[in-house]
């Protein structure tokens, strides 16, 4: 047998790193997602009228074009007697402008408490229904899969109607609604890195099934469900919207988009068309903003 | 052109792949001849640039690559300065080019006969009758059977190898002056590429063609090629006639290459005595069920081995052989579904949980991926920690000393700690996982096909660096593997498997040099020795086995070789056959061996 000879440098293969494309989706998606966050947290504060206060112009519509920069040029100058109202007012007297700015800041709490729920429940049971599948896991999956064969918005209306109207109600019942999207996703990828060589390496090593379920299978199964998350919250002001506007949502005269669309519903037909329009705009950009987000995530991460 | 002209001759060829930001040169300044009737070897390591500088010879290069200088002259024209369709012209119809993948080189939704067909039509003025008829007579030639049926056949209603002969009939089918082979055998078992390689040096004699073989393998170029090319460092360090590069290998990159060629020539492992069966298996068997059906699959089928301490046992077999599944029974990483697995006298099939986890200190695994087996969000660190955190636990400084010592064991450098897996190389990472076995000084590791992925340079250091530990540490292996040569030299006993048994054992040097049981000399007569003074072109080939191997669903009645044995009696097909001593450590399964109706192997394959 040879002594042993220290090797040359092995080298490694030479590395060749895939070509990434500027992704200009997924920029708009971070501006978008940037400023609802931004709104949420300081939207109530700096609308130039209280979101939760009647003013005494009523339905008074938004500037027109032509309008806007002797408004500007004014509000700056100080020579306004009042601020313009940007987005006009409804039917109440309220500034449309100052309530669609304050909103993400019920809509996004409501989503973002709804999703973290969602997150952490359907990725548990993910986790424990794809390590240890048995019949009881079976189980399981077989409860979830007809929760999430309801339609979603029915789903949550029902349990709002049920439980009652309020903030903590609604998250329940989109938790309810997405936890078994989580479920699934996590229970999908569990599978997949179960078969992995590194579970099967750290059994041979001694580890007991559950410090491998957490040490190593839970941190390489965590991706899809957090990508999973841009779109689930995105939706979820969606559907909390949606609950408002059919009246189980939250109670005015908390700022909500889909409480504004429904007070101005009544309105269109007046031809007054600001009431609504401007806070659906809101809640398609902001889904937009959050699905395409979520879809350039995902994107990356397929590409690995 | 001067008939002593080359046929191809290649100049300062320089090829790099343009990324975001930089510029990758994997094919710096290479330059070579190719001569007529001439088969060539291109070797070099796993990404140094053999396939880019096989493709840019036909003008191409994968994006985002691109041909930055140089020549390739081919019949007086330069192919680089070529308009794209004179040179379209050539390749395909002077120039042929075979490929790694066989299956994703064939068009999924043309049956195999039309491909040839358009192959052959796209450079001559042919019918798409005579296209037919040419693409049958091709198919023949490289030694399809029933060639009129196959023509028929789309690409997934044929075998790897198949698909692979297909291909080669495609790229032959204008009979070109020069033929690439891009890694043409890689992922086919050893028989079907001594085969395969057989009938492609066949079929380019009788054509006439040049070819330029693309390959990692020593005995590919040893049993085939007439002149070896040795890339390395975008570079080719070596241009010698196989045998000089054999014997006198001047490039120290060609040295190390060679290294474990040349030392192993001095003889084999010396055989460890006593302590037989430190750990050993007693008539194991492992079935799996299949779904929706009473039947089973017949993985491992009463297997009996033993391994004494500091002994390493070879466990060798073509895919499917059961050999894989012996060493995950062996670590309980499957149960057994009969027979028992002891170590040092103690049965640990019947091990309770708790106690299996604390067993696993004594008994490690190496597995074939080493990128798949280990955790790829941790350092190193963590990595060769856990080991020890699951069996010693204690302070966390002396364990990480200890880790340390552990890649200081395996010849890697302690800097590693904070790296990476996605950041480390194939044999870096190998070697990190046999640190990390060898951590808890187990007594037996299994080593499940260690080297199967890496490059022969890189598996020669890894093989040296296990037959070192072995001796330092006195741990017993048992080496999973189908690579023959590797086993030769850090084994001292082999058992070859066949369809979930053991068919032949003994010695390495007893197997090696007399192969007795049928199985075992076709096996060991398909594998290509690195040895050009013993070519497999220069002598007749020996018989291979017929057919393929049987389903382990439905195993044969009698002996399971009886369908491929070119030995076989009325008496064999319906007889199973028993694992029979013949003394000194050698066993057969083959009643006609153990009676001599078989003469021994005439002549040694491998003295």
């Amino acid at each position: 047998m040879p002594d042993h000879v220290p090797d040359l440098p092995l080298g490694d293969t030479k590395y060749i790193p895939p070509v990434r494309k500027a992704d200009w989706l997924m920029r708009i998606g971070v501006a978008i997602v940037t400023l609802v966050i931004f709104l949420a947290i300081f939207g109530p504060h700096i609308g130039p009228y209280d979101p939760t206060r009647t003013t005494i112009r009523i339905a008074v519509p938004p500037p027109g074009l032509t309008e806007i920069p002797g408004l500007v040029a004014g509000w700056f100058g100080g020579t306004l007697d009042h601020p313009p109202h940007w987005m006009g007012t409804d039917a109440n007297g309220y500034d449309i402008f100052s309530r669609v700015i304050a909103a993400p800041r019920t809509d996004l709490k409501i989503a973002l408490l709804a999703n973290i729920l969602s997150l952490s429940v359907g990725v548990f049971f993910g986790l424990i229904a794809g390590y240890w599948r048995n019949w009881a896991t079976e189980l399981l999956i077989r409860v979830s899969d007809v929760l999430q064969s309801f339609p979603v918005f029915i789903l949550a209306m029902v349990l709002v109607a049920l439980a009652g109207r309020s903030a903590t109600n609604i998250i329940i019942a989109l938790a309810f609604v997405y936890t078994p999207i989580y479920l699934r996703l996590t229970r999908a990828e569990v599978m997949g890195q179960t078969a992995r060589g590194f579970v099967e390496a750290a059994r041979a090593m001694g580890n007991s099934e559950l410090s491998i379920a957490l040490r190593h299978v839970l941190p390489n199964s965590l991706t899809p469900a957090l990508i999973q998350s841009s779109v689930t919250i995105g939706f979820a002001i969606l559907l909390t919207a949606g609950l408002s506007f059919v009246g189980a949502g939250v109670r005015p005269p908390t700022p909500e988009w889909g409480l504004m669309i429904s007070t101005g519903a009544n309105q269109i037909v007046l031809g007054e068309w600001w009431p609504s329009v401007f806070p659906g705009l809101a809640i398609s950009l902001t889904v937009f903003g959050f699905a395409v987000l979520g879809n350039a995530l995902e994107r990356r991460y397929e590409q690995g | 052109m001067n008939r002593d002209d080359p046929l191809l001759r290649v100049r300062n060829l320089k090829v790099g792949y343009e990324v975001p930001g930089d510029l990758i040169v994997p094919v710096e300044d290479v330059s070579f001849d190719l001569n007529p009737h001439e088969v060539v070897g291109l070797i070099g390591d796993a990404g140094s640039g053999k396939s880019t500088t096989a493709l840019a010879l036909t003008g191409l290069a994968r994006q985002p690559g691109r041909i930055m200088g140089g020549s390739v002259t081919f019949g007086g024209r330069d192919l680089l300065t070529l308009p794209d369709d004179e040179i379209r012209a050539i390749r395909g119809r002077d120039i042929g080019i075979i490929v790694q993948n066989p299956r994703a080189a064939l068009n999924p939704m043309l049956r195999v006969g039309r491909q040839i067909g358009f192959a052959y039509r796209a450079h001559n003025d042919a019918t798409a009758a005579d296209a037919r008829a040419h693409a049958i007579d091709m198919l023949r030639l490289v030694g399809i059977n029933d060639p009129e049926r196959r023509v028929e056949a789309y690409a997934h209603e044929l075998s790897g190898g198949m698909a692979q002969r297909a291909l080669i009939a495609m790229a032959l089918s204008s009979r070109p002056r020069l033929l690439i082979a891009d890694e043409p055998t890689s992922g086919l078992d050893v028989t079907i590429q001594a085969q395969f390689l057989d009938e492609m040096w066949q079929t380019v004699q009788k054509t006439g063609s040049a070819m330029l073989l693309v390959t990692q393998e020593l005995g590919v170029i040893a049993n085939f090629c007439d002149r070896v090319l040795v890339l390395h460092e975008g570079r080719i360090v070596e241009d010698a006639p196989v045998r000089r590069f054999f014997s006198a290998p001047q490039h120290p990159y060609s040295r190390q290459v060679l290294r474990f060629y040349t030392d192993r020539a001095s003889g084999y492992p010396e055989q460890v005595s006593g302590g037989g069966g430190f750990l050993r298996t007693d008539a194991l068997t492992k079935h799996f069920p299949l779904r929706n059906s009473d039947k089973v699959v017949q993985a491992v089928d009463k297997v009996t081995i033993s391994v004494a301490r500091g002994e390493a046992v070879g466990l060798v077999g073509e895919s499917g052989s059961g050999k894989t599944t012996v060493g995950r029974c062996l670590m309980r990483l499957e149960h057994p579904t009969s027979g028992a697995v002891i170590l040092d006298g103690q049965d640990i099939t019947a091990l309770n949980a708790a106690e299996m986890r604390k067993m696993r200190s004594r008994m490690q695994i190496v597995f074939q991926d080493p990128f798949d087996s280990v955790n790829q969000r941790w350092t190193v660190a963590d990595i060769l920690d856990e080991p020890l955190r699951v069996h010693e636990g204690g302070d966390r400084a002396a364990r990480r000393e200890r880790a340390v010592a552990a890649l200081r064991q395996v010849d890697l450098d302690p800097s590693l700690m904070i790296a990476r897996p996605r950041d480390l190389g194939a044999s870096t990472l190998q070697r990190i996982n046999i640190a990390r076995a060898l951590i808890c000084n187990p007594d037996f590791v299994v080593l499940d096909e260690p080297t199967s992925v890496l490059a022969p340079r890189a598996r020669n250091s890894l093989i040296a660096l296990l037959a070192r530990l072995q001796k330092e540490l006195g741990i017993s292996y048992l080496f999973v593997s189908h690579d023959l040569t590797t086993v030769r030299y850090l084994c001292q006993r082999v058992a070859v498997m066949y369809l979930g048994q053991i068919v032949e054992e003994g010695s390495v040097e007893q197997v090696f040099t007399a192969p007795q049981h049928p199985y075992s000399r076709a096996l060991l007569s398909a594998h290509l020795m690195p040895d050009p003074t013993r070519r497999r072109v220069d002598n007749p080939v020996p018989a291979a086995l017929e057919g393929e191997i049987p389903s382990p669903i439905d195993v044969p009645k009698g002996c399971y070789l009886a369908s491929r044995c070119p030995h076989v009696t009325d008496t064999c097909r319906v007889n199973p056959q028993i694992l029979t001593d013949l003394g000194k450590g050698r066993a057969v399964r083959c009643e006609r061996v153990v009676n001599g109706e078989i003469a021994p192997t005439p002549e040694s394959d491998d003295a």
